[in-house]
């Protein structure tokens, strides 16, 4: 077992005091960074890189990654406690951890976020040191018309996500479509919908429109007079998921952690992909489908875990092709390449010392972010014993300057603020916000690799049915599509409050 | 939004005339005493943070800092392939405290398309120090047939758009070396374009979903080191360093240079010491061994050029784009 050695040889320099320092202050920064709406983990890796190059290699890669876990999960916290998502990927997790917060279950959604986390990560960790060549190389066969796909997979979920009715689904679905397609168009090059405005050639900012849609909208309905949503601060007991939580979140889980692991060996899929689409598996198959969006603990678990299990799969192409899965791991990339370490299947030839040293220090990041985190639930969730006027105030602070640091602009903070407008019309419209964020992640992945494979059949659409992982998933899709039609599997629970029934 | 941007760029010149004013009474010509005490020199990347540019800036940032007795603050503007930061490097007040990272053919091309609405041209930029080039290189599969440059480019001549080909994006340095091949070679290839950078590209070409790859020098030493990929040119004027048995393109008869360049670049209308002083520290910072070194681990050759130099060879790109403009625009 070489590699069973190579990776206690990591451990054995990662478990130096100072990486294990260099872990633990990461983790917590990270934390702490990720609270903030807006700095998601690209931009928290980004802005605390210049605090790692006169580092050693080693240290500060695994305090890279540390930040990076952090971030992830600091998102979570706003989402679940305040409704604002810090970054895209923890957008699905406002669903059903606000509603959780609602019910005074927020220490319990937090818990099982940290899990879920820890599960995810752990488990795909494992995958990279067990069998990172041949997944990587699985990565590959995905070309832009399989892309393509599976993104249409993505985006039929839809289905899943509409509840009540299709009508409006659809409606915030093609919101979404049509916000995506604000900016310079990816392949033409030609500016679309952005009215001369320099500011809107790189679209709507994805994070501007989640915090305006989700948080101030939330904010500005309470403002027009509606009857608040009492939020209860958990007490001690209630800070630890209780038993049928538990039992209810394994199948999410594992649910999630396989739904994250293999997007995110895809190079060009994100982490908000594997979030929503595992969202959109409980909608779809958990047993208790129809308490979701109501404050279902599935919803926090699933998204959760896929999201982490995701962050660590993209490690697997960085690792063995040398290419940045993810944004945030191009950013990690940088990293390396600052600290004369390059990425890829030569970095174990080079570097392996360095290399397992990076991977065990992963486990324990993922570890350290449990054991840190756990017992600051308690802590996070006593900010809901903030009077809500006071704690009001707070969020709105927390969301402008969110915006505002997405790219230094006070436009990303009128972005928001529009959004917020937007948002409280659909609240009052009875239109769902799920469908609009799916479409809106998807929809410039599914326009990106259509015309990529268009461009690479030459304008045939033969691609589509000629090559069999294409056509297989998009049958899947059909399939998906025509679900509710033909009415398979209808679950009694959910008959109940169907109109078509 | 452009009346905005006027009247910001107004008033922060209208500010900086107040305080050059009250400031100028003591010291002698004007930029003499550049820089002040304690004041940040502010430097725009027009690129997120972690990216070839963004990278370069960051290694140069400290030696410049040394150089200038200043703190050099590393500022990202990203978005719109540039175009953001580029207008805020060109708006701003030329007095030296906002200098920028500049990089070819983003700055050159996105002025010359009208589509774009770009705020800014050539002459609002004042170059200042070029620092790499990295030159355009044409790879095929490692068991493709062809063994040479002029076998594939005659098979490209044969059967046009056969082959696909990787750019990152319309209008991106590879779609112009693919227009510039066409021109000259007369082969053409299907672009196929990868808008969200080279490791698109790169991944699509592994996973052997399109025959050619196009992308830089510094792009692809690691996948020849792999055998991954087979390079049969360089778009350089010599060799490059990394790929030394590559021939150039012109050594194989045809004659075609396209490379990636990035520099420094200041807004245009510098007071002449203050232009000097910061010519003189970017040159220091570019060529201190420890940033070459750290530039060649990333695969990248510095190739310093003075102020001068700089703005000659930015002219002779900006001719070269203008040449084969109308091949890499979207045909509606």
């Amino acid at each position: 077992m070489d590699v069973l050695n190579d990776l206690m040889g990591g451990f054995a320099t990662a478990l130096t005091w100072q990486n294990l320092l260099f872990a633990f202050i990461g983790c917590l920064l990270g934390t702490m960074i990720g609270v903030l709406p807006g700095i998601g983990p690209v931009a928290g890796v980004a802005l605390l890189i210049p605090l790692t190059l006169n580092m050693d290699a080693t240290g500060s890669i695994i305090m890279l990654c540390a930040i990076f876990y952090g971030t992830t999960y600091g998102g979570t916290i706003t989402s679940v406690l305040l409704n604002t998502p810090g970054e895209a990927a923890s957008a699905v997790t406002t669903f059903d951890g606000y509603a959780m917060t609602k019910l005074g279950r927020a220490g319990a959604a937090l818990t099982i976020a940290a899990v879920g986390s820890f599960v995810g990560g752990s488990i795909a960790t494992v995958g990279l040191v067990a069998a990172a060549k041949p997944l990587g190389e699985l990565g590959l066969l995905v070309g832009p018309p399989e892309f393509f796909a599976l993104v249409t997979v993505g985006i039929t979920l839809l289905v899943a996500l509409a509840g009540r009715s299709i009508v409006r689904a659809l409606i915030s679905g093609s919101l979404g479509l049509l916000i995506a397609m604000v900016g310079i168009d990816p392949v033409a090059g030609a500016p679309r919908f952005t009215f001369g405005s320099e500011r809107l050639l790189d679209g709507v900012s994805f994070v501007a429109v989640i915090v305006g849609v989700f948080g101030l909208s939330e904010i500005l309905a309470y403002r027009a007079g509606k009857t608040p949503d009492a939020i209860h601060a958990p007490n001690l007991r209630s800070l630890l998921p209780n038993r049928t939580e538990w039992r209810r979140s394994a199948p999410a889980m594992a649910r999630g952690t396989g739904i994250g692991f293999g997007l995110g060996l895809i190079p060009g899929m994100t982490g908000s992909v594997s979030s929503l689409l595992s969202y959109g598996a409980e909608r779809k198959f958990s047993r208790y489908r129809s308490e979701l969006g109501h404050g279902a603990v599935e919803g926090v678990a699933g998204p959760e875990t896929a999201n982490n299990a995701h962050a660590n799969g993209a490690l697997i192409p960085l690792f063995t092709l040398g290419i940045p899965a993810s944004p945030t791991i191009a950013v990690l990339m940088g990293a390396f390449l600052q600290q004369g370490l390059t990425p890829g299947p030569t970095l174990f030839a080079e570097n392996s010392e360095i290399a397992w040293a990076i991977i065990a220090s992963l486990f324990i990041g993922n570890v350290l972010l449990i054991i840190l985190n756990v017992p600051l639930v308690g802590l996070w969730t006593s900010i809901l014993k903030v009077p809500y006027p006071i704690l009001a105030a707070l969020i709105l602070l927390f969301m402008v300057i969110g915006a505002y640091t997405i790219h230094f602009t006070v436009f990303d903070v009128f972005v928001m603020i529009a959004f917020g407008v937007l948002g409280l019309a659909m609240r009052h419209l009875d239109i769902p916000l799920a469908p609009m964020v799916l479409t809106l992640v998807l929809g410039p992945l599914m326009e990106r690799s259509l015309r990529e494979s268009l461009e690479i059949s030459q304008g045939s659409f033969e691609v589509f049915y000629t090559r069999p992982i294409t056509a297989t998933l998009l049958v899947i899709a059909l399939v998906i599509v025509c679900s509710p039609l033909l009415k398979l599997r209808k679950p009694k629970v959910l008959a109940n409050d169907d109109p078509e029934s | 939004m452009n009346r905005r941007t006027v009247t910001a760029s107004l008033t922060v010149l209208g500010l900086l005339a107040a305080t050059g004013c009250s400031a100028s009474n003591g010291s002698t010509a004007e930029g003499e005493d550049y820089p002040a005490n304690g004041k940040p020199v502010e430097m725009i990347v027009a690129f997120a943070p972690g990216g070839a540019v963004d990278t370069a800036a960051r290694l140069v940032q400290p030696v410049l800092e040394e150089e200038l007795g200043t703190n050099v603050e590393v500022i990202n503007a990203p978005g719109a392939g540039g175009q953001i930061g580029y207008t805020q490097i060109a708006n701003a007040a030329p007095d030296g405290y906002t200098i920028g990272a500049t990089g070819s053919p983003s700055v050159v091309v996105s002025p010359l398309d009208p589509s774009r609405g770009a705020s800014y041209t050539r002459e609002d930029f004042q170059p200042l120090a070029r620092q790499v080039v990295d030159p355009a290189v044409i790879a095929v599969q490692p068991d493709s047939p062809y063994q040479s440059l002029e076998e594939l480019l005659e098979a490209a001549k044969e059967n046009p758009e056969s082959m696909t080909a990787t750019t990152t994006g319309q209008q991106g340095g590879e779609h112009f070396a693919l227009a510039q091949i066409a021109e000259t070679a007369d082969a053409s290839f299907a672009p196929v374009h990868f808008s969200e950078g080279a490791s698109q590209a790169t991944t699509a070409f592994l996973g052997k979903h399109v025959d050619v790859l196009v992308a830089n020098v510094s792009d692809v030493t690691d996948l020849v080191a792999q055998d991954k990929a087979r390079v049969l040119g360089v778009m350089g004027e010599e060799r490059a360093e990394a790929l030394p048995e590559v021939p150039t393109f012109t050594e194989e008869g045809y004659e075609i240079v396209s490379a990636t360049a990035r520099g420094y670049s200041a807004p245009a209308g510098l007071p002449e010491p203050v232009a000097e002083k910061l010519e003189a520290a970017l040159q220091a910072a570019i060529e201190d061994p420890e940033v070459v070194q750290k530039m060649e681990d990333l695969g990248l050759e510095t190739s310093y050029l003075g102020a001068e130099e700089y703005e000659q060879f930015w002219a002779q790109q900006e001719t070269d784009y203008k040449e084969v403009l109308p091949m890499v625009q979207a045909d509606e």
